[in-house]
């Protein structure tokens, strides 16, 4: 088998993958990325509205800093997350954004002066500040105090990836496009690369590297409607899960973005709802305030598109030849706003529904989003099973969102992750336990089982259609796993996920043809894909409470007494047709922000006896720290500092910071 | 108003696809026509998918975003290039013939190699900022500001998804495959216009200033008229010339 | 910026285009001056006696016509050997683009076609016509000229050199404006839609106009047949061409 040796190597050229690589490589190691397309068509692109970082510029901005952003996005996550790294992040975010600007991405800048905007449906004229003219601006979205999501136009992701693309290509990153990894090599405690298949010949090549990262993305091509690419399919977090050692954390985490286009589910940003976009029902009633007063529209996502498919089922939907959906309603933003910050909005309205949002209500339902559960790595982006494993993005799980991910906090973390793991990769490659010491015969190993496996799928005679078991494995997903999920269907998704297991090992291809073979493509990625909606729903059936974009409605309220736990899923039985699934604590006596209210969706939870406890050391401790800054007051409840690389400990400067 | 536009369906299409894999030494282009059912709302994304799943599992294509902004599926479609995914079938013929862009390594039916081809061109022309302050930079510190109004301008250059239309839609890379196409000449006019970016324009013209760059374009606008971005390539490729003469 | 240091393929590109203007501005001009029997014979032969100089030197002077003739034979030599640069250099990229073009169904990619087969005819259908005013310089005027045409069986060239340098000019007028025009992008439709026109408009008119002075010739040629060699000396009889 054909062999490459590289110091490390990148599995997924998103924005996670590409900002790892450039890490890594500044710091002089030998990079590779893979990529199953050219690495700037990745979903990275797909990212519309903005990436929150705590600049404050504008007016709406004004005040923010990392302590709000920190509050918000653990509230967001409805204390799901690891608050450390919600702080590693909320405090690199700033220095992400400043570094994209300086290598050319065109933010968005503050207009000084007097502009229009729309707020809660009405009119309002506000005035930007002399002195942040020129300088990144930001507007509003979900679940946020401030106006934090720095945009470009509604292209955000594409003008970063675009931007962090070149900087790749000018740093000389090689990226092999079109190529996917069918398996890590790996000896039970460190991965050493991987089994590749190229795409294009349909051959095989064995990567063998110091360090492997997956960035990979998210796995929403396990459900019938999502807002995701069609390359999402998890392919990343699968094949760390068939290691059989690394574990995928939170996988029944899944969101589900209010604004699906209806019925095709392409999204529409939630910049149309931050910039003062409505929901409207079928009579064309504004409802999100009768639900959620606080935040209307602009609750966090998996709030709102609870409320959305709770009045959908109140039989207050619009009804069409397709079914039931709702109204975003951007008309009252003007032709002038949505030409010129919401175009891509405008083109998809017109390019996939036919009409024009500046005088028509687009259709829109709920749709699967995002995955905040992946590979469970450390504070570094490094798995703690398999060493020279790391992940970073959507990929990865080193826990940032919890249960439900703030709108703009995933591009953030694609790059404030990139720029964290890369560091730690480098670290570990030039670590004693970073040397290269595998034998040759575990490559070779590795590399006939994936050709023994591709030779059955493609000589297997059992009758069973790939393309079918895959949408009857999305139609279950979407019907039994969604946003209300309830023990009778989840049972019964998991029954049915294990019969199309069983199925989906007697494929039989209609068609054996030379170089990439689309219908063994997917075959093999079926496979795979099982075994993460297994996960899911699996782990769905297990989490008896409903915490963020998990909701039972047969355990409607959180439970911190008995769920302050992350669910672990691991497959160390290759046979097997379901998980193994374990738990490890959060522990309430280190958050910075112990749970409570999230200011907005249900107040009732139940509570755990040592968030009081907390609350009180909190307190005691504050109490202490008369006449302290933020940063100390902060350093005290919960350091953070010491896990950052040493560049991107410094504070972030704001406009009318005295320096 | 407030309606989903549907319209009344019931053909059966026929999609006519030019259909060839390199790597099957048996194989040799041919034209394979399929018969849809067509549906509501149907893209040719739709299409192709139903093909594949239901007809011809061999069938190559590629789509990622489906929703027009990766740029992916770009092919020929009645002659002319567009991105299959946003096409609806309702604005076609019912006769519809699909083949690979042009100009680009074939990998097989209707997908080929635009990655290659523009990392090429990135490479070639070093479509980065370049800029002495790169290095060492203060993430710390407040950024520099820019006018609103620039920010604007670049992105309206900067939305090109590098689909390759451009190229496959111009007579001049029909003939000479190194031609940079619109979309590399529209990056050299977005570099220039970014102040971050410390070229003059005599390094452009090093890049562009020749047969191979502006000088070969002939102005047959096959690109304006096929950008799906609507990109303002002829307005920005007659600046550049200009710009390129003074440079030369 | 001085045009001594532009150099190499920018030189070329301006080049051609510039030269491109030049034969185009001359061939509309021309088109009027011939096109000046249509006002009858003595306007004719005013206008050939003027480009002969005799307005200002008192007598007719053809050489001057020859070095005229010469001036544009050498701007055609160049356009062409500039446009030549642009022109498909192999059978392979001539198929390619057929190919192309028979797919795309876009206009000013075929319009491009046009301008290379006409610009390939103009090589030798001009270059004729411009070599014969070179060597016959006195050998132009109401008579001379509508005998040349009819009983020397010229109008076979004129004809098709008629229609292919109107199209090669009008197209390549609209294309100049194209290639280096400041056209705002939010205009750039609107104006290429009325530059189509314009450029249709002009084409269309300088056909008409040749076709009527060309049958106009060809109809005192006729007329003049069997008087072929006798010179035009205007209605009061005065001097003779």
């Amino acid at each position: 088998m054909h062999t490459i040796y590289t110091d490390v190597l990148v599995i997924g050229g998103g924005l996670a993958g590409q900002r790892a690589a450039i890490g890594a490589r500044r710091r002089g190691q030998e990079v590779i990325v893979l990529s199953l397309v050219p690495a700037k068509r990745s979903h990275s692109a797909a990212a519309q509205g903005g990436m929150q970082a705590s600049l404050g510029n504008c007016l709406g901005a004004a005040g923010d800093n990392e302590d709000i952003h920190f509050a918000d996005t653990v509230r967001g996550s409805d204390w799901g997350a690891d608050q450390e790294v919600v702080r590693m992040f909320t405090h690199t975010a700033p220095k992400a954004i400043r570094e994209l600007a300086a290598w050319g991405v065109p933010w968005n800048r503050v207009q000084r002066g007097e502009r229009e905007i729309t707020v809660d449906g009405k009119k309002q004229t506000i005035t930007e500040a002399d002195a942040a003219h020129g300088l990144i601006t930001a507007r509003n979205f979900g679940g946020t105090q401030k106006w934090r999501a720095c945009y470009v136009s509604d292209g955000t992701g594409h003008a970063m990836l675009y931007t962090m693309s070149n900087q790749a290509i000018a740093a000389g990153i090689p990226v092999h496009e079109r190529m996917e990894a069918l398996a890590l090599i790996h000896d039970g405690g460190r991965c050493h690369g991987a089994i590749v298949r190229n795409l294009m010949s349909g051959e095989l090549v064995a990567y063998v590297a110091r360090a492997t990262c997956i960035a990979t993305g998210g796995f929403g091509r396990i459900y019938r409607v999502s807002t995701n690419a069609v390359i999402n399919e998890g392919m990343g977090a699968g094949i760390a899960l068939e290691t059989g050692v690394a574990t995928l954390g939170n996988m029944e985490a899944i969101q589900f973005h209010p604004t699906g286009i209806f019925p095709a589910g392409i999204l529409v940003t939630e910049g149309c709802r931050g910039d003062g976009g409505l929901l409207l029902d079928g009579r064309e009633h504004r409802f999100m305030p009768d639900y959620e007063p606080e935040k209307k529209e602009l609750a966090s996502r998996d709030v709102v598109s609870r409320r959305m498919e709770e009045h959908i089922a109140a039989g207050h939907g619009a009804s069409t030849r397709f079914g039931e959906h709702l109204w975003l309603d951007i008309r009252l933003l003007g032709a002038q706003h949505i030409n010129n910050n919401l175009r891509e909005v405008k083109e998809i309205c017109q390019y996939f529904l036919g009409i024009d949002p500046v005088r028509e209500l687009i259709p829109v339902r709920p749709a699967q989003h995002y995955s905040m559960g992946g590979v469970r790595t450390d504070h570094h982006g490094h798995s703690p099973q398999l060493r020279g494993l790391f992940a970073a993005g959507e990929a990865a799980c080193w826990d940032m969102h919890g249960f439900n991910r703030l709108g703009g906090n995933s591009v953030a973390e694609t790059v404030v992750a990139g720029m964290i793991v890369g560091e730690a990769i480098a670290d570990f490659c030039v670590s004693p336990e970073g040397a290269l010491t595998l034998s040759s015969t575990l490559v070779e190993e590795f590399g006939r089982r994936e050709t023994r496996r591709l030779a059955a799928i493609a000589e297997g005679n059992g009758g069973e259609n790939a393309f079918e078991l895959t949408r009857r494995m999305q139609e279950t997903m979407t019907a039994n796993v969604g946003i209300f999920r309830e023990a009778g269907r989840l049972e019964e998704a998991v029954i049915i996920l294990q019969d199309l297991q069983r199925r989906s090992r007697a494929i039989s291809l209609r068609n054996n043809t030379a170089g990439a073979n689309p219908e063994l493509v997917a075959a093999y990625r079926l496979q795979r894909m099982l075994k993460l909606a297994q996960c899911v729903a699996f782990g769905a059936l297990q989490r008896t409470e409903s915490r963020g974009a998990h909701y039972r409605a047969d355990y409607p309220r959180r439970d911190d007494a008995n769920w302050m736990r992350r669910t672990l899923a691991s497959w160390p039985d290759a046979k097997a047709t379901l998980p193994t699934l374990g738990y490890e604590p959060l522990d309430i006596m280190r958050m910075e922000l112990p749970p409570g209210w999230r200011g907005y969706g249900a107040r009732d939870y139940i509570d755990n006896p040592q968030t009081e406890l907390r609350q009180q050391q909190i307190e005691a401790l504050q109490a202490t720290l008369e006449g302290a800054d933020r940063e100390e007051r902060q350093a005290a409840l919960m350091p953070f500092k010491q896990l950052l690389p040493e560049h991107l400990r410094g504070p972030n400067q704001r406009l009318g910071d005295e320096s | 108003m407030n309606q989903i536009p549907v319209q009344q369906v019931g053909r059966t299409l026929q999609i006519e696809i030019l259909r060839h894999n390199p790597y099957d030494p048996a194989s040799k282009p041919r034209l394979q026509t399929f018969e849809v059912e067509e549906a509501d709302a149907m893209t040719l994304f739709i299409a192709l998918s139903e093909i594949r799943e239901q007809q011809d599992p061999s069938l190559q294509f590629d789509f990622v975003c489906r929703a027009g902004i990766c740029g992916s599926c770009g092919m020929i479609i009645n002659g002319r290039p567009g991105l299959a995914c946003r096409t609806l079938t309702r604005n076609l013929p019912q006769r519809i013939t699909l083949a690979p862009l042009p100009a680009f390594e074939l990998i097989g039916d209707l997908s080929v190699n635009t990655g290659k081809w523009m990392r090429g061109m990135s490479e070639r022309l070093e479509t980065w900022v370049h800029s002495q302050g790169l290095e060492g930079l203060d993430l710390d510190a407040l950024e520099p500001a820019m006018e609103p109004e620039l920010a604007e301008q670049l992105y309206e250059l900067e939305r090109c998804i590098e689909c390759g239309c451009c190229v496959a839609a111009c007579g001049t890379a029909q003939m000479r495959e190194d031609f940079v196409g619109a979309v590399g000449l529209n990056q050299i006019t977005r570099f220039r216009l970014d102040p971050r970016d410390e070229r003059s324009d005599a390094q452009f013209y090093e890049l562009v200033g020749d047969e191979t760059g502006v000088f070969g374009c002939m102005t047959l606008l096959g690109c304006e008229d096929t950008c799906p971005k609507d990109l303002p390539l002829a307005t920005q490729i007659a600046f550049l010339r200009r710009r390129m003469v003074m440079a030369g | 910026m001085s045009i001594k240091r532009i150099s190499g393929p920018a030189l070329s590109d301006l080049l051609q285009s510039l030269t491109g203007l030049l034969l185009v501005l001359f061939v509309w001009g021309h088109m009027f001056f011939e096109s000046s029997i249509l006002l009858g014979k003595d306007a004719m032969l005013w206008v050939t006696r003027m480009f002969e100089g005799e307005h200002i030197f008192g007598q007719p002077y053809p050489l001057l016509v020859s070095a005229v003739a010469a001036a544009i034979f050498a701007l055609i030599a160049l356009h062409a050997i500039l446009a030549l640069r642009k022109f498909p250099a192999s059978a392979a990229q001539y198929r390619r683009f057929h190919q192309h073009m028979e797919s795309m169904h876009h206009a000013d990619t075929t319009l491009w076609y046009v301008q290379v087969v006409t610009g390939f005819s103009l090589f030798f259908l001009a270059s004729a016509h411009v070599f014969l005013v070179f060597i016959q310089p006195d050998n132009i005027g109401p008579y001379a000229s509508s005998d040349r045409i009819w009983s020397g069986r010229f109008w076979l060239l004129y004809a098709p050199l008629l229609v292919c340098v109107h199209l090669h000019a009008g197209i390549g007028i609209y294309r100049l404006v194209m290639k280096w025009a400041p056209i705002p992008a939010a205009q750039t439709q609107q104006v290429r839609r009325r530059l189509k026109i314009a450029m249709w408009g002009i084409i269309v008119f300088f056909i008409a106009l040749g076709s009527a002075s060309l049958v106009t010739y060809m109809k005192i040629g006729y007329d003049h047949a069997d008087r072929v060699g006798e010179r035009y000396h205007g209605a009061d009889g005065r001097g003779g061409v």
